[in-house]
């Protein structure tokens, strides 16, 4: 039995979205999940060194904030090109 | 559809400009120094190092007049990405970082880690969740953007209403520790520090409103970042002969834990019937500097972090600085700098705790009662610490050292000995950041009432032009932050942080939702505002009669409240069968990040439309 798949009258747009909603949601579930587990983890961790620091706290401290730079940078590039794709899509159509 | 986006080129001398302004503080700041030696009071190296720069950000908002509504209201949408960031992160940071937060983590060490998680992590998902559409959209406030998404002027209204509680809590929160400062070292009385620091604040707003507090607030957070890195890099190499204090201060940490032994303290475990955060007053240090989770356990740190994260994320001092660069990539670039930045700050702020905590116990724990060091008695002449040998053990312990929590910043120098610029440089620094959060937030006010409550109210377009409604806000708003902080003891962390649990009760869910469902109606935005706004109000309520827990109880409601928003809102809009295609269009307008802003394509359709009208009239 054949079914109707409704057709997007923008599949540009449409696929724009999509992808834009998945960075988004990668990248905060990286964000939040890299810092609860950074607050589970940071009494176990505090019983080993790093640089003069407690590892827990280096982590909680640092690590984590190292780690939402990057991030904020690596979103600001790859939303980039997610949009200059849209774009392009959209001048040849 | 969306139209060609105008050309905003920025100012090609701005690098020139900021440039001279950073040559100017350094230059002061060498000058006092070499004044101090050649005899000069100190009195009067603290006078000229706090009020020269403020003379200077009076220059530069003078000059940056404007009676342009999309310059007073958008800085004109052409402030380079960098510079918008650094207005972001000094906003975000604030005077309440710089002096309440790392006297926190003096109090609290690694418990008050979550406040700066919270700001970093907050602001990260403000950019990826909220700016850009915010941008594209292109109105001037946060309920501007609500009723324009929606169609609905009593959402506008209501949104403006529910703004004013923690827009208003964090500017009286900014002039008090501005106020603090020039209290300290200006000759004025608390009152006369607090109606300088509103004058300043509401001048350098009225003048050229965003584009003025563009312009001040970058030139106040370099005073800011020269003001804390100087002094920080100078005792860092003194102390751990390295100039990079966020990565060397580990070295201080194992003596800082013998010093603490030394002077009984001991660990502590979360005491629900006590408040995890320090008072203004003076204060007893009662947790080791590295333990973990000894004030707030670790469930209250994680929701410590995500209240003060959704708050951040939602706050709409930060929110409405997205519409002032020249398109949506350059707002999110403007994000991810401002993430840079707090988030370096957040590395900084344990230093400054560390170094100052390090230096104050050592010198306690090796000293009799007898022969306190000099920075003790500096310290007390200044109402600032208090050391007594109340056990009469012929020692000080540190339970007999109490210390006032925002002061610790400006003491770490005067214990280091070093001479009295550096002090007065760190004055200057932090007074210089609350300005600028100060300023932000002033505007953030004034522009909703006057655009989104008086506009809405009063809807005759000659009855009171818009920037004179904006210019009587700004200065009805200015004098009742003053009144308060005249008549009420505000402590700014505690404020601080409930503001940012309002924020994040009440607009996190409808942003969300008008952002990202564009199936959500207005019913269900109203319902979103309503549920977190009542939710957090209950709470806080509730938290003022309980004794000492008041700022755990707020973050739970805070995210109670947000939860709370985002189900009311679902369920409000599910209500209404079906959002207008003028709603749908806008949502689809608001995700494509090319062309025009949807507002300023909407107010040159009006010129146009105005013109055309007028040409008509003239022909007959």
């Amino acid at each position: 039995m054949a079914t109707d798949v409704p057709v997007s009258d923008n599949p540009a747009r449409d696929r724009h979205q999509l992808t834009t909603l998945i960075l988004a949601i990668a990248i905060l579930i990286g964000t939040f999940a890299a810092v609860f587990i950074a607050i589970a983890a940071a009494t176990a961790l505090n019983q080993y060194w790093f640089l003069h620091f407690p590892l827990g706290f280096v982590v909680l401290s640092q690590g984590v904030l190292f780690l939402v730079i990057a991030l904020a940078f690596w979103f600001v590039r790859v939303q980039e090109r997610i949009d200059q794709r849209r774009s392009e899509t959209t001048e040849l159509v | 559809m969306n139209g060609h986006p105008r050309l905003r080129t920025p100012n090609p001398h701005l690098g020139a400009y900021y440039g001279i302004v950073t040559s100017a503080i350094v230059s002061l700041a060498i000058m006092l120094a070499m004044l101090e030696q050649l005899g000069w009071s100190d009195a009067a190296i603290a006078e000229v190092m706090i009020v020269a720069p403020l003379g200077l950000y009076l220059v530069i908002a003078a000059g940056t007049y404007t009676q342009n509504v999309e310059d007073f209201f958008a800085s004109g949408r052409r402030v380079p990405p960098v510079f918008n960031g650094l207005v972001l992160a000094a906003t975000a940071i604030g005077g309440v970082g710089f002096f309440a937060y790392t006297g926190t983590i003096f109090f609290l060490g690694f418990d008050a880690l979550a406040i700066g998680l919270g700001w970093t992590c907050g602001l990260l998902l403000a950019g990826v969740l909220f700016v850009p559409y915010l941008r594209k959209a292109g109105s001037y406030t946060v309920p501007s953007f609500l009723g324009h998404r929606y169609r609905s002027r009593y959402l506008r209204m209501a949104a403006s209403v529910l703004q004013l509680p923690p827009t208003a809590l964090l500017l009286a929160a900014e002039l008090k520790v501005a106020a603090m400062v020039a209290a300290l070292f200006l000759p004025l009385s608390f009152s006369g520090a607090v109606i300088l620091v509103a004058l300043v604040v509401a001048a350098s707003v009225l003048i050229g409103g965003m584009r003025s507090l563009t312009w001040t607030g970058s030139a106040e957070f370099i005073t800011g970042a020269v003001g804390l890195a100087a002094p920080l890099i100078l005792i860092s190499v003194l102390l751990t002969n390295l100039p990079v204090p966020q990565f060397t201060y580990g070295e201080t940490l194992s003596p800082l834990h013998d010093a603490e032994i030394t002077t009984g303290l001991t660990p502590i475990a979360p005491d629900a019937s006590a408040s995890p955060f320090p008072a203004t007053a003076p204060l007893s240090v009662t947790k080791p500097f590295l333990e973990p989770f000894g004030a707030l356990s670790e469930g209250e740190f994680a929701l410590l972090f995500l209240s003060i994260a959704l708050g951040t994320a939602a706050l709409p001092s930060l929110l409405v600085r997205s519409g002032v660069t020249a398109s949506v990539a350059d707002q999110r670039r403007s994000v991810a700098w401002a993430v840079l930045i707090v988030a370096l700050f957040a590395m900084t702020a344990p230093a400054i705790a560390a170094f100052a905590k390090v230096v104050m116990f050592q010198d306690i724990a090796k000293a009799p009662a007898s022969a306190l060091p000099a920075w003790v008695n500096e310290l007390s002449s200044r109402s600032l610490l208090q050391a007594g040998d109340a056990n009469g053990d012929g020692a000080i312990g540190a339970s007999e050292l109490h210390i006032a929590r925002d002061s610790i910043a400006l003491a770490l120098p005067i214990a280091m000995r070093l001479p009295y610029v550096i002090t007065a440089l760190m004055a200057a620094s932090g007074m210089a950041i609350a300005l600028a959060a100060a300023g932000s937030h002033l505007f953030t006010l004034s522009a909703s009432l006057a655009e989104d409550l008086y506009r809405a109210i009063d809807r005759r377009p000659t009855a009171l032009p818009r920037l004179i409604a904006a210019w009587a806000a700004i200065g009805a708003s200015a004098l009742g932050a003053c009144v308060f902080l005249l008549i009420a003891d505000l402590d700014p962390l505690r404020a601080a942080l409930t503001a940012f649990a309002f924020a994040g009760a009440t607009f996190f869910a409808p942003l969300l939702l008008a952002i990202w469902w564009p199936r959500s109606t207005a019913q269900g935005a109203f319902a979103a505002l309503g549920a977190g706004f009542i939710t957090v109000v209950a709470a806080t309520a509730m938290g003022a009669f309980d004794g000492g827990h008041a700022p755990m109880t707020t973050a739970i409601a805070s995210l109670m409240g947000a939860g709370l928003g985002l189900v009311a809102g679902i369920a409000g809009s599910l209500i209404r069968s079906r959002t207008s295609e003028a709603e749908a269009a806008y949502c689809e307008d608001m995700r494509d990040p090319e062309g025009e802003s949807i507002y300023d394509r909407a107010q040159q359709r009006a010129a146009a439309a105005a013109a055309a009208a007028s040409a008509t009239a003239s022909g007959q």
